[in-house]
């Protein structure tokens, strides 16, 4: 197992397009690290990058600790999971298991050990003599996986590999593929644009965007500080809701407005982020979560200072919770692109609220956990 | 019937039940089948029967079917007598030694051009494009010339199998052909075999060559196929009579034969391209073969 290190990556193709940016990160030994980003965002360039897939313009990739730019793909020790499979279509299950070892001159004896091995974790034995055309997407998944574990590699690299499956399909080999890595110990850089994949598989995750880091963390505390507004809409679902609003000390305290709403910032906050007293009577951009609403009328109290009354636009419900849609004027227009829908605020609930389309709704809001963000770099506002 | 057949139809199943379309499209799809078959079969089905008929028999009664019996030692004179084995050996030879040549140009310049993409890949599609172009006859002086004095070897490759075998591998056509193939292969599987460890050459043995079944058909048809009718540039290159194949001798056996025979080995040197397209014919119908390789 190895260590995988990014050392002011770039990626510049020869149109000129910049797909990753002086990428800085190390991926210790044995760890999860989950790249997530919108489309087109880098994560599969960086990938294939360290698989040696695509030339590096700038910087190293070390693994190891040993510099990788000019090593090939076959000497760089590393098994790659691709989004559509990449099954060798007329080789059987087995043949596709045990390609890359007989390339490597395992002997006979050591592959059909090994192959054996997977296939038993995997639940492949049944398979083993068909080929992929004869199986189900979940299976062909399976022996695409099993084809980087019997390579016993010093990492992994998955490309999205739980796209191409239906719904059940993938909570069920989201947790495998967790197994899998804790048991088998091996370094993983998994890369997938779905947050909850990232969320729940990562020991940390990398979201990029526009071929730049944004930043590296736990997926709680990505989740729970994120570096800026980018991150903050992008992991967490429903996204965070983000207005303008204006910080205004009264009376000692400091209040966030918007709209014709008013919150009273709880102490805790500014403690764990002294520097938005410099923000008093500026404008900031304030998050909020839509888990962070409850139903004024349901909550155990709802003090004035904490509540939002409203109107319910729209009520979705989803069994175990309801989502309500509700308008929030904004304080000024200049808001950047990803404000622009946040007009329109989503408030997860408890699903026995009595909220109805149309009617007027109070909301109490959990004013320990508002985010806020400089309105000009967007970046999050913490000390 | 099936809810769905009929899909894709000219003509729905609805329209198919009314008496004045069914007789009149299906009498008008028998009709054109017959034909097919009248233009198509006919001329193989006759000289099939030519072939095994005494020669009296062909010319005073050419409509007629066997009135006077088969007469199956035309064959066997065509076989042995004629030589027509002999010749029939020396097209095999060189149907499979053109066939080989072709197929291996063809694979590893579509490998090349297609799968390992020097940069220079497209300039040299372009030029490709560009021999296609040119007619093989204005190139017959100038590819003469060269079999006759090869550069840089010193040796006229005149009467060698190999004035016919070599100049069959340069077919710009079926590097085309084989490079938009090749295009359409899923490039992730190549590049999952490069990180399971196989070089070009492995990559080339193993993987690509094994999921390019269906192209290797239709080369190989092609290329069996054109080896085995041609006539102007076998006669130009082979000179000695023993080395030349069927399509060349067989205007010398006429003048020297009785009709019959010469039917006869007319109809043996039409058997392999009939077998050899029966044999490849699927390679023609079949997909990609890629079932399962990536989920589209």
């Amino acid at each position: 197992m190895a260590a995988i290190e990014f050392q002011g990556v770039s990626k510049v193709y020869p149109d000129g397009t910049r797909a990753v940016e002086s990428l800085e990160l190390s991926i210790a030994e044995d760890e999860f690290m989950v790249f997530v980003g919108p489309s087109g965002c880098g994560k599969t360039t960086a990938l294939r990058m360290v698989a040696g897939l695509e030339e590096i313009s700038d910087g190293a990739i070390l693994i190891g600790g040993r510099v990788v730019n000019e090593v090939s793909s076959k000497d760089r020790d590393v098994a790659m999971v691709f989004q559509n499979y990449a099954l060798y279509p007329h080789m059987t299950v087995a043949q596709n298991l045990a390609f890359g070892l007989k390339l490597r001159k395992v002997g006979k004896t050591e592959i059909r050990r090994r192959v054996q091995t997977a296939a038993t974790t995997l639940g492949l034995e049944d398979y083993l003599e068909r080929k992929p055309g004869a199986l189900s997407g979940g299976q062909r998944q399976r022996v695409a996986m099993g084809r980087a574990i019997v390579r016993e590699p010093r990492a992994f690299l998955m490309d999205e590999p739980l796209s191409n499956l239906d719904a059940q399909l993938r909570v069920q080999m989201r947790a495998e593929i967790q197994k899998l890595q804790r048991t088998l110990g091996v370094t993983t850089i998994y890369v997938t644009h779905d947050q909850t994949e990232a969320m729940t598989m990562g020991d940390r995750i990398a979201v990029m965007r526009d071929g730049t880091l944004q930043q590296v963390d736990t997926p709680e505390r990505v989740y729970r500080w994120p570096a800026n507004r980018f991150v903050a809409g992008f992991i967490g679902s429903p996204a965070m809701n983000m207005v303008t609003a204006r910080l205004i000390r009264a009376d000692g305290a400091l209040l966030v407005s918007f709209g014709d709403y008013s919150l009273v910032i709880d102490d805790e906050v500014l403690a764990e982020r002294p520097a938005l007293a410099r923000y008093a009577n500026a404008d900031v951009i304030v998050g909020i979560r839509p888990e962070d609403f409850e139903d004024a009328a349901l909550a155990a109290e709802a003090p004035p200072e904490r509540t939002l009354t409203t109107v319910c636009s729209l009520r979705e419900a989803l069994g175990s919770e309801v989502l309500v849609h509700f308008p929030v004027a904004r304080v000024t227009d200049t808001l950047a692109p990803l404000g622009d829908a946040s007009s329109i605020f989503v408030a997860r609930i408890h699903p026995q609220t009595t909220a109805r389309e149309g009617e007027p709704l109070s909301l109490v809001v959990d004013t320990r956990r508002l985010h806020f963000f400089e309105p000009a770099t967007g970046r999050a506002i913490y000390g | 019937m099936k809810a769905d057949e009929g899909r894709g139809a000219l003509i729905s199943p609805e329209e198919w039940r009314r008496p004045g379309v069914r007789w009149g499209v299906g009498g008008a799809q028998a009709l054109l089948l017959i034909g097919l078959i009248v233009v198509g079969l006919g001329p193989l089905l006759w000289l099939a029967k030519s072939a095994i008929t005494p020669t009296v028999d062909t010319i005073s009664q050419p409509m007629a079917l066997f009135p006077h019996g088969a007469a199956w030692r035309n064959l066997h004179v065509a076989w042995s007598d004629v030589n027509v084995g002999r010749y029939f050996w020396n097209t095999v030879v060189l149907a499979i030694g053109s066939w080989f040549v072709q197929v291996f140009v063809a694979t590893t310049a579509g490998f090349a051009l297609s799968v390992l993409r020097p940069t220079y890949a497209r300039l040299l599609n372009a030029l490709l494009l560009t021999t296609l172009f040119v007619p093989a006859i204005v190139l017959l002086v100038p590819l003469y010339i060269e079999i006759v004095r090869p550069p840089f070897i010193d040796h006229s490759f005149i009467d060698s199998y190999w004035a016919v075998w070599l100049p069959a591998g340069a077919s710009a056509f079926n590097v085309v052909l084989v490079t938009r193939f090749f295009d359409n292969l899923p490039r992730e599987i190549f590049e999952a075999a490069r990180i399971d460890g196989a070089g070009p050459f492995r990559l080339f043995l193993y993987v690509v060559l094994p999921m390019s079944k269906p192209i290797l058909g239709v080369v190989s048809v092609f290329a069996v196929l054109a080896s085995w009718k041609d006539f102007l540039w076998p006669l130009l290159v082979l000179t000695n009579p023993d080395i030349q194949p069927l399509s060349v001798r067989l205007p010398t056996i006429q003048s020297q034969t009785e009709l019959g025979v010469f039917l006869a080995a007319l109809f043996i040197a039409s058997l392999v391209p009939i077998i050899g397209f029966l044999i490849f014919q699927r390679s023609f119908l079949r997909g990609t073969g890629l079932g399962g390789a990536i989920k589209g």
